[in-house]
């Protein structure tokens, strides 16, 4: 069976701002699909309506054909969709592994730390974390707190995976890892949500991209006619030209070659 | 080794709280037995406390409060539910397997007024006999209540956290004393409303019998309703319910996202702690003998916080024995001492010392002295292990952990 993401006409109102104003598409497995625009487009708040924290106001969210929007984030998590967050949430003052036996345990998985140790170990290993299996949260460094986070959504196993911002504040080698981690998911036939701000990894990474900007999906497309798209440009430079290190200045003259 | 040690002293610590007032030869029997249950009255609160706060993160003020509901549901059963021989004729009554469940009314604090039970008595035949409903059954009853207000809460707090749900739980407790104090007509208010003891015939244990004052019977109950608490506890902290509560501690949207269902862990525990307070709160008010709206005032719920504090607000184990220390410790500074040839008046001056323990543990040992000590040795041996294990493997692509 195909994994399937559809959004139909999402809207949703943050006091008199129209923050998503009717948003739809349509996702399948394995696609890995970029989600772009400025700050303050709407990217984590779709997510949050993707994923329950936030209802909206109008709109059906459907997961492999069963409507999700309705459900309390959890059951959307056991329905088959995970994500993780813009800034770290690891569980700070519990150790690396009692992490992983979270999602383990809460999907009835496992029903002690033991029957979970393995798949949990197999993951550390492969996120190059194993060593630090029995340190707490915090005393992980930024970037093998993502990681930490990204071993966590392979122990819950969704269908659908949102990843908000995986790549902020994150070394190279560790960069490394996270693709590696991509590819493994991707390779399983899951779908991938991939929201960044870092326009090479997006290019590199995704076949596909969806630009928010205001609450409007204003590109849906390949990555190389997205970019040319007179739309985006404007949303992203306006008519203000200094924009040099936004990481857009890239898709700017690419826009020109 | 380090981790059977906690074990071999639980299991050495429960031996000799069971032996003890057997073996205790020392003098003040009665003061020494009193002070041990009210300490184990402490350790009970405390360790559930811990759950709730420590573990799930719930800082709640309320836990005095589902204490007092138990205490007053069980003193109002004793009060004015009578199980008697012969029906009054005067009161509300229902017919139960040959002998009668009285209602008896409320005449509050009043002295002349008469109820109907003692109208009944006047014109009652010789040999009738009445009893209060079995203790047992208004423990289930005055769990009950703790359980059902538990439940009331946790469902209302679910949106607050930390400093709102502190001041939301002050409040409810609040309220609850003042209407204590207020309904005089039923709870007899400051007054207090009077309660039979555990044992109201006394007590035959092997042959010996004990008086329906006697501390030794008292002392096992206590004890008793204490390791229960405890193995409800260690088990729950230990289940995967104990995960997901210190996980929705931790980060509630995480939690929630990896699928726990953050809204019933919280109930739980809630419902849970309160019944384990409730229960406490019905053998203490019949130990003690009166229970009075003052058991809520804000004091007494934050002695039971600094004693979990102290112990370890993490570890249920660590918080029940900081409250038996702090218990006798309370105690002990009652003696008066001397210093510059000045006397210092211990019995006001023993909770500024107290105090100031308080806040020295929470600027320099948060994760309190027993429970910090026990954390200070395994995150040693863990840093010592990932070390080494980093070592091992010096190939590993990843930064260093700080």
């Amino acid at each position: 069976m195909t994994i399937t993401l559809e959004a139909n006409d999402i809207r949703k109102k943050f006091g008199g701002l129209q923050v998503l104003k009717g948003l739809s598409f349509r996702i399948e497995g394995p696609e890995l699909v970029g989600l772009i625009g400025p700050n303050g487009a709407g990217k984590t708040t779709l997510t949050n309506v993707l994923d329950g924290a936030i209802k909206p106001d109008s709109g059906i969210v459907r997961l492999n054909g069963q409507r999700i929007d309705p459900l309390a984030p959890y059951e959307v998590a056991r329905a088959g969709l995970g994500r993780t967050f813009q800034v770290t949430r690891a569980f700070r003052r519990m150790s690396v592994l009692e992490n992983l036996y979270v999602p383990a345990m809460a999907m009835g998985r496992a029903r002690s730390p033991r029957d979970c140790h393995d798949q949990a170990m197999e993951i550390l290993e492969f996120l190059t974390i194993d060593h630090l299996r029995n340190e707490y949260g915090r005393a992980l460094s930024g970037g093998q707190q993502k990681l930490l986070e990204l071993g966590r959504l392979l122990v819950l196993n969704p269908d659908v995976y949102i990843l908000d911002e995986p790549f902020a504040g994150v070394h190279p080698t560790l960069m490394a890892t996270i693709y590696k981690w991509i590819q493994r998911v991707n390779g399983q036939g899951k779908a991938i949500i991939l929201i960044s701000h870092q326009m090479e990894s997006i290019f590199t990474l995704c076949s596909r991209l969806l630009v928010l900007n205001y609450g409007d999906l204003i590109a849906d497309g390949v990555p190389s006619v997205v970019k040319n798209d007179p739309a985006v440009i404007e949303a992203y430079l306006g008519h203000d030209e200094d924009m040099s290190g936004t990481g857009m200045v890239s898709l700017k003259e690419d826009s020109h070659a | 080794m380090i981790r059977s040690l906690p074990n071999a002293l639980g299991a050495l610590g429960v031996a000799f709280l069971l032996g003890f007032p057997l073996l205790y030869a020392g003098g003040n029997y009665d003061y020494v037995m009193h002070l041990w249950i009210t300490a184990f009255f402490y350790a009970i609160l405390a360790s559930s406390w811990a759950l709730l706060a420590g573990y799930g993160g719930q800082f709640s003020f309320g836990h005095m409060a589902f204490m007092a509901l138990g205490a007053y549901s069980a003193g109002l059963l004793d009060n004015y539910v009578v199980l008697s021989s012969h029906a009054t004729g005067t009161c509300t009554e229902i017919g139960l397997f040959g002998s009668w469940l009285v209602l008896v009314d409320p005449t509050g604090v009043s002295t002349s007024a008469v109820n109907c039970l003692q109208q009944a008595r006047g014109v009652w035949p010789e040999g009738v006999t009445t009893s209060r409903l079995p203790l047992l059954l208004s423990i289930l009853i005055g769990a009950g209540v703790g359980g059902g207000f538990g439940w009331l809460i946790g469902t209302l707090v679910l949106r607050l956290r930390a400093a709102y749900l502190a001041l939301f739980t002050v409040g409810f407790s609040e309220i609850l004393r003042a209407a204590i104090s207020a309904e005089v007509w039923l709870t007899r208010g400051q007054a207090g409303l009077p309660m039979s003891p555990i044992f109201p015939e006394g007590v035959t244990i092997f042959g010996t019998f004990y008086a329906s004052n006697a501390k030794l019977p008292v002392y096992y109950v206590m004890l008793g309703l204490f390791l229960l608490t405890l193995v409800i506890l260690i088990s729950l902290a230990r289940s995967r319910i104990g995960l997901f509560l210190r996980a929705l501690r931790e980060d509630e949207d995480a939690a929630e996202a990896l699928g726990v269902d953050t809204v019933k862990y919280k109930r739980t525990v809630f419902v849970v702690t309160a019944m384990i307070a409730a229960t406490a709160g019905v053998v203490q008010g019949h130990y003690v003998g009166i229970i009075t709206p003052n058991t809520l005032i804000l004091l007494q719920m934050a002695l039971v916080i600094a004693m979990a504090v102290i112990g370890g607000l993490e570890n249920v184990v660590a918080a029940a024995v900081g409250a038996i220390i702090i218990s006798f410790g309370l105690e002990f500074l009652r003696n008066d001492f001397i210093i510059f040839g000045e006397r210092v008046d211990m019995s006001t001056w023993r909770l500024v010392f107290f105090g100031l323990l308080l806040m020295l543990t929470l600027r320099f040992l948060r994760n309190g002295v027993i429970h910090g000590g026990l954390l200070w040795l395994e995150r040693r041996a863990v840093g010592a292990e990932t070390v080494a294990k980093r070592r091992a493997t010096p190939k590993s692509g990843t930064e260093e952990a700080k």
